[in-house]
């Protein structure tokens, strides 16, 4: 194998994706190592290692003496051209073991368009693709992330999902394991003894019918199985192990810097984001536990970049203070401190060119809407004056770049609305013209991207745009936003109609995933390899067309293909947030000190934990 | 100014990485050891690094050379210690040398390049035949290899900017040992030597080789540890 690969590497694209080795990778012993599991991440190297879930997994995995986790990324389709050619399967990197000798495989599903690169990396690794045809001692497969909400599209062909966060869940899967392994039990038992896991959701126990609308007809479950599956979540962010020896990457990854992870959860509520339902409740990091890791971070890796990583950095209670310090620390090093998202308001800004003394680059807000009725719609809980004030303080700052992200297609969404997006991007460029010290270089980038909704949101019944719409949407804005210092970007509508259908879809989906994989789709995320025809073919193949699923209204009263997967959140909330985004009501962030009643501190018994062991108290009953 | 010449091993699993990997990855390892490095002046402050001539992709590199600038001076032996101790495995430092802050940059001092080329599938190929193909490949005025640019097909002749090259071959192992120009003058790819033998000369294929660059000199030949 070793020669084979030696002579495919020198042919390929960028081969340091394929060799390992790097700074802080863990190779055990293989052979006195008694559970193996590969973490597998259904796309190319520099996207897998940006990941912090993985770099989290990883040293909790291999920090346990019984088990050891290797890492496997998708080949580029050059790589995967060659190999199939050279009959060499998929492996890891750190010991170049065939992914079929490994006795757990982990993938993360992280966005629906990577499904395809899962099925494609199961089938180089000379697994059959379907749960049910994987026989003995064949390894488990198994995965978990975001998209494990709804993960009915691609449950025919994984083992066990991992519902929420995977910190103490994995353990707890390694430990069954472990026992089973030990008492020589078959396939069916660990899959038996796993569904009795809290968190752990093994579809095979479950079994659907659908009406012809995609909603559930009839749901049965296997009597020693739950009929429900609840979320994991951590307790205490401070307690639970952080990597502070990660992987340093040879190459350019897309994230290619130190991941402080400074909270996780977000209590903005904005009815559009997923994430928002399934990281909750709010759990804040002790500024001193994250001023000690980021020192460790330093030492360890020689990363020149500390980013303060959440869904809403400018949201942690302390951020100001731990900048501040972080930047007194490291700044001298010539170590950058970045802050990835942030708010739009002028404490955001503010706080940005406190942190930025090393290095300039552009500034991001994301308004999501053009209007304020449509940003009360979605519970966005920005003004247009915040964000003049924002970009004027930016502009003001030095920044001569503003990127500003909106989305196209939310519900409700007029003619109207789109206006205000123009409007917006012109203002904000005449406030740059006013203030800005270099207007030559002066530039406003719009991105529009596509509304998807998703599961376990107030926007979970409602319909996506058709692909005709969006096109028009897009048109409309493209023939607008135009003109010096203005850029205007967007999302191809027939990849997020893809994830539409995907998002919200159930396990008839599945055959056409398969044959849409064995047309040739790969890398559907990437738009270089997107191929829209096949996708309607592969549709077609099962009288079905891209559209239907997304496109698809469904009503409060319907039985969801994901109803048996509990994010902690009520459906009665879910219901109310989605009546008041209809009227245009907006809803509190609980960081104010008022509970919303979304039921997910109290279904999960942990409380939302901020700086200073300040807590939101929930209500008891929710709505 | 603390100015050091360093000279390093990129092997296995690095040969590998780009060039521009290897910048980073050096940099990182720099941090590692807590060398006080210097950095330049601006809004994107870099460390002061320079290196001699970057190697190729997938080529190991046995006799390589990098400048670095410290804020403060350091013993060599100390930085080479340090440097080892923080580098991932594949990038070795084998030496380190305190040079004068004025003298030449690498990059212009370097002119020719050694490289040794081995086969890594088993292949045979008699000595007769290998020397008879080499010296028939070395008569030649003009070898022409097709360059593709941003601007469409370059034509390049690779001819003069070979030195000298010669190959042994024992039972199935084939060697060929090269000497090419290297540098901002004139640069001949190791890769571009052996798809040129490929076409009529000898029946070699690029893939089935191993190439290492065993060292980098002058003009006159002189090894650039030995200039300063």
């Amino acid at each position: 194998m070793e020669q084979i690969l030696e002579r495919i590497l020198v042919t390929v694209e960028k081969p340091a994706r394929y060799v390992g080795n790097e700074w802080n990778s863990v190779k055990k012993n293989w052979d006195e190592t008694e559970i193996k599991m590969a973490f597998a991440f259904p796309d190319v190297y520099e996207v897998g290692m940006s990941h912090l879930g993985m770099q989290i997994l990883y040293k909790i995995v291999n920090d346990r003496p019984d088990a050891l986790l290797e890492r496997v990324f998708a080949p580029w389709v050059d790589m995967e051209e060659k190999m199939r050619e050279a009959g060499l399967p998929l492996f890891s990197l750190e010991s170049r073991k065939p992914l079929g000798d490994f006795d757990i495989i982990g993938f993360t599903l992280q966005y629906e368009m990577s499904f395809t690169n899962i099925l494609n990396m199961l089938d180089l690794a000379g697994l059959p693709l379907r749960s049910e045809e994987r026989k003995g001692d064949m390894p488990l497969v198994i995965a978990g992330g975001p998209c494990g909400f709804n993960p009915e599209p691609i449950a025919p062909f994984i083992d066990a999902f991992v519902l929420g966060e995977g910190e103490e869940a994995i353990s707890s899967i390694l430990d069954v394991y472990r026992e089973n392994k030990r008492q020589n039990s078959t396939r069916q038992e660990v899959l038996r003894a796993l569904a009795g896991v809290e968190g752990i959701y093994v579809p095979s126990f479950y079994h659907f019918e659908y009406n012809a609308d995609g909603t559930v007809k009839k749901f049965r479950h296997d009597g020693s199985v739950p009929p429900v599956i609840k979320k994991r979540a951590v307790v205490d962010m401070d307690k639970v192990p952080f990597p502070t020896s990660p992987i340093v990457p040879h190459t350019d990854v897309v994230h290619d810097r130190i991941m402080l992870e400074v909270m996780r959860g977000c209590t903005r509520g904005c009815r559009f984001c997923q994430a928002g339902t399934i990281y909750r409740p709010v759990r804040e990091k002790d500024p001193e536990k994250l001023l000690e890791q980021a020192r460790e971070l330093v030492c360890n890796t020689g990363w020149e970049e500390i980013s303060l990583t959440s869904l809403s950095s400018s949201d942690y209670s302390a951020v100001r203070e731990l900048t501040g310090r972080l930047v007194d620390t490291h700044g001298p090093k010539k170590i950058n401190v970045a802050l990835p998202s942030l708010r739009a308001d002028a404490f955001s800004v503010e706080l940005a060119k406190e942190v930025q003394r090393v290095r300039r680059s552009s500034l991001t807000f994301a308004p999501e809407a053009g209007t304020q009725r449509l940003r009360d719609v979605i519970n966005k809980g920005v003004t247009e004056e915040n964000l003049m004030e924002a970009v004027t303080a930016a502009f003001r700052a030095g920044w001569s770049s503003v990127k500003l992200y909106f989305m196209i297609g939310l519900p409700t969404e007029t003619d109207e609305d789109l206006e205000g997006i123009v409007r917006l991007a012109k203002n904000v460029l005449a406030v740059g013209r006013d203030v800005s010290r270099s207007k030559g270089r002066l530039r406003v980038t719009v991105s529009a991207s596509s509304f998807v909704p998703k599961s376990h949101t107030p926007f979970q019944w409602e319909p996506q745009n058709s692909l005709e719409e969006l096109q028009r949407k897009q048109n409309f804005l493209k023939q607008r936003i135009r003109g010096k210092g203005l850029v205007f970007n967007w999302h191809e509508g027939e990849v997020s109609l893809l994830e539409g259908d995907l998002a919200r879809g159930n396990r008839d989906l599945a055959p056409v995933l398969e044959r849409a994989w064995s047309l040739g789709c790969r890398f559907d995320g990437w738009s270089e390899r997107f191929d829209f025809s096949r996708w309607e073919r592969a549709f077609q193949d099962f009288d079905l067309k891209p559209g239907d699923y997304a496109g698809r209204r469904y009503r409060h009263e319907d039985r969801l293909p994901w109803d048996h997967l509990d994010a902690g959140v009520s459906k009665k909330y879910l219901i109310k947030e989605h009546s008041k985004a209809m009227e245009g009501t907006p809803t509190a962030d609980c960081r104010g000190g008022k509970c919303p009643g979304c039921g997910i501190c109290t279904s999960l018994e942990i409380n939302t934990s901020l700086v200073g062991g300040k807590t939101i108290e929930p209500v008891q009953d929710s709505l | 100014m603390n100015r050091y010449r360093i000279r390093y091993k990129k092997s296995g699993p690095m040969r590998y990485i780009s060039h521009l990997d290897l910048l980073r990855t050096m940099e990182r390892s720099a941090r590692r050891a807590r060398l006080p490095l210097a950095f330049t002046e601006g809004f994107n402050p870099h460390p002061k690094v320079s290196f001699a001539a970057p190697l190729p992709v997938g080529v190991e590199g046995e006799d390589e050379y990098m400048d670095l600038e410290l804020e403060t001076p350091l013993q060599e032996s100390l930085l080479v210690e340090r440097l080892n101790a923080a580098s991932p495995p594949g990038l070795e430092i084998l030496e380190c040398k305190e040079i004068d802050g004025a003298s030449p940059s690498l990059m212009g001092l370097v002119d020719q390049a050694t490289y040794s080329v081995q086969n890594i599938r088993p292949f045979a190929l008699d000595d007769r035949q290998l020397t008879e193909g080499i010296r028939e490949f070395l008569e030649q005025q003009e070898i022409i290899i097709e360059k593709k640019t941003k601007r469409g097909i370059k034509q390049k002749n690779i001819r003069p900017g070979i030195i000298d090259l010669r190959g042994t071959s024992k039972g199935d192992r084939i060697t060929l040992e090269m000497t090419l120009k290297t540098g901002s003058r004139e640069n001949i790819r190791p890769e571009e030597v052996l798809h040129s033998l490929g076409k009529g000369y000898l029946p070699v294929n690029v893939e089935d080789f191993r190439i290492t660059r065993t060292g980098l000199y002058t003009a006159d030949n002189r090894s650039l540890f030995a200039v300063s």
